[in-house]
């Protein structure tokens, strides 16, 4: 079972939590000008000192439509799919836990999981860390910390970050005074999905920017100390929708319901759309008949390549994509086709 | 950082502009500095009249931002070389990225100035290596004993300031 379909804390306002390391091995160029012999030979060491519990995908020989499937899960970066030479992905069962060997950095170790789990994650990456630092000498100074091909990286080499579900907020036109205001303490805010000032679904990811100076505990306690206190405001908002208000956004989230368990053809945007106001219809109580976790899960399922890896076959258009999606969802939601 | 353009690849490049008081600056990666530039979006709609920065103008306002260099044609040299991977200093500079982990150790000096404008600070605290973690701890532990005698010192507390010191002198010679 996938990461994505376990029930998290908090998750009615968190979507997951991720903590990424960047490491690299001393006696080798960072990945630009590293020969393909050092690149196999820095893939094989990883993958020895990960062990066989890892599994290995040679994302080099992936098709585009495979290898942006894996973007999709969040196992792999955008940068990650598209590039040339040799790289490959270890994972574990669960998805969880994550290595991209020869990204930008030899090794950028993830763990991501569902809900608020900060602490857990951080644990597990550094699991994961030691076990590579057992057997692999990893670039580190005593003034620096671990060192990185990118200068904005070096230190700590960590970004820990926070997926979050923030519809009202968003509602109250509040994202960008809020994105602002945690720039001026050292994190960021973006969309989790979609391009521009509209991300789609109503995610947000806050994460550090900063990795040098602070240590992995400060990162950690003031991304927590700024994610609690957006959760207790998101909450806050959505109790203050009451009368009138409350029975039209109730209208909205069963109207949600109907579109996705019916509907024959599905967009990509509409289904961002339904996605959010089931969430939040979830959150609220209104919706007992889907999980959280199922929503979730048909979030990553539904996206263009992973839906097309789930279909019978490629589709020839938009509207047969749709088509793809509405059935898909249907399936998985256990409606008669 | 992210680039602020396409929100997806690191920002290696920084623009800055100040026009008639009004400041603006952007981190971008390359590709859309690139692309922001060839589409004239780079400069203000204000900035009529004044002549169009030239993409090394970019550059050089880009190693103002990340090297912290002054933003002139001619700069700072460093005439070191990486004994790891043969990179100049101007080699880092054009890249906006280390090639190898001993180039930091080669441009420790030339890079500080960049890593405080980035971070805000130059020191790392926090995880280190199994096999340096012995180190790290006693350099921590003696900055907090130094810490706690300058302060004992300043309060007149004398006696705590003699074992502070002890401790600091047994510490250093291990």
């Amino acid at each position: 079972m996938a990461w994505y379909q376990v029930k998290g804390n908090d998750s009615d306002t968190v979507f997951s939590s991720r903590i990424r390391f960047a490491r690299n091995l001393t006696g080798y160029r960072f990945d630009k000008g590293l020969s393909a012999k050092d690149a196999e030979e820095i893939i094989g060491r990883i993958g020895n000192a990960l062990g066989e519990e890892y599994i290995k995908t040679d994302v080099a020989a992936l098709s585009a439509l495979k290898a942006q499937s894996l973007v999709e899960q969040h196992l792999i970066s955008r940068e990650f799919a598209g590039k040339k030479g040799p790289h490959a992905l270890f994972r574990n069962d669960n998805k969880s836990l994550s290595v991209m060997a020869l990204e930008e950095d030899h090794i950028r170790l993830q763990c991501i999981l569902p809900g608020l789990a900060l602490r857990d994650a951080y644990r597990f990456a550094c699991e994961c860390d030691d076990k590579l630092d057992a057997s692999l000498p990893l670039a580190y100074d005593e003034k620096l910390g671990y060192l990185t091909h990118c200068p904005t990286n070096l230190g700590t080499g960590m970004r820990a970050s926070v997926m979050l579900f923030l519809p009202a907020l968003k509602g109250a036109g509040m994202i960008p005074s809020l994105s602002h205001q945690l720039s001026k303490i050292g994190l960021t805010m973006r969309g989790l999905y979609g391009e521009g000032s509209e991300p789609q679904g109503c995610l947000y990811q806050v994460s550090n920017q900063v990795t040098l100076g602070s240590s992995e505990e400060e990162i950690l306690h003031k991304l927590e100390e700024a994610v609690q206190s957006i959760i207790q405001k998101e909450r806050s908002l959505r109790r203050e929708v009451t009368g009138e208000a409350a029975e039209r956004q109730a209208d909205r989230i069963h109207r949600a319901e109907g579109i996705l368990r019916y509907a024959t053809m599905l967009s990509s945007e509409e289904f961002f759309s339904l996605y959010t106001d089931l969430k939040l219809g979830i959150a609220l109580g209104l919706i007992d008949s889907i999980s959280d976790e199922t929503l979730n899960t048909l979030l990553i399922n539904v996206l263009p390549a992973t839906l097309t890896l789930n279909a019978d076959s490629a589709p020839k258009n938009g509207a047969e994509r749709d088509r793809q999606r509405a059935a898909f969802i249907k399936k998985a939601l256990g409606v008669s086709q | 950082m992210k680039c602020e353009s396409c929100k997806q690849k690191e920002a290696t490049f920084f623009y800055e502009e100040n026009v008639n008081g009004q400041a603006r600056s952007l981190h971008l990666c390359a590709d859309c500095a690139a692309k922001l530039q060839a589409d004239g979006k780079l400069f203000s709609e204000h900035a009529e009249g004044f002549p169009f920065p030239s993409f090394t103008q970019l550059h050089n306002n880009f190693l103002d931002g990340l090297f912290g260099i002054a933003a002139s044609p001619v700069t700072k040299e460093s005439k070191n070389t990486c004994p790891g991977c043969g990179a100049t200093w101007g080699d880092l500079m054009k890249d906006g990225k280390a090639f190898c982990p001993q180039c930091y150790t080669t441009f420790g000096e030339e890079l500080e100035p960049t890593l405080r404008s980035l971070h805000g600070h130059v020191t790392h605290t926090g995880r280190a290596p199994a096999g340096r973690r012995a180190q790290r701890e006693k350099r921590d532990r003696l900055a907090s004993l130094k810490t706690q005698l300058a302060n004992a010192i300043k309060e007149e507390k004398f006696e705590d300031a003699a074992k502070l010191r002890d401790e600091i002198r047994t510490l250093e010679k291990e």
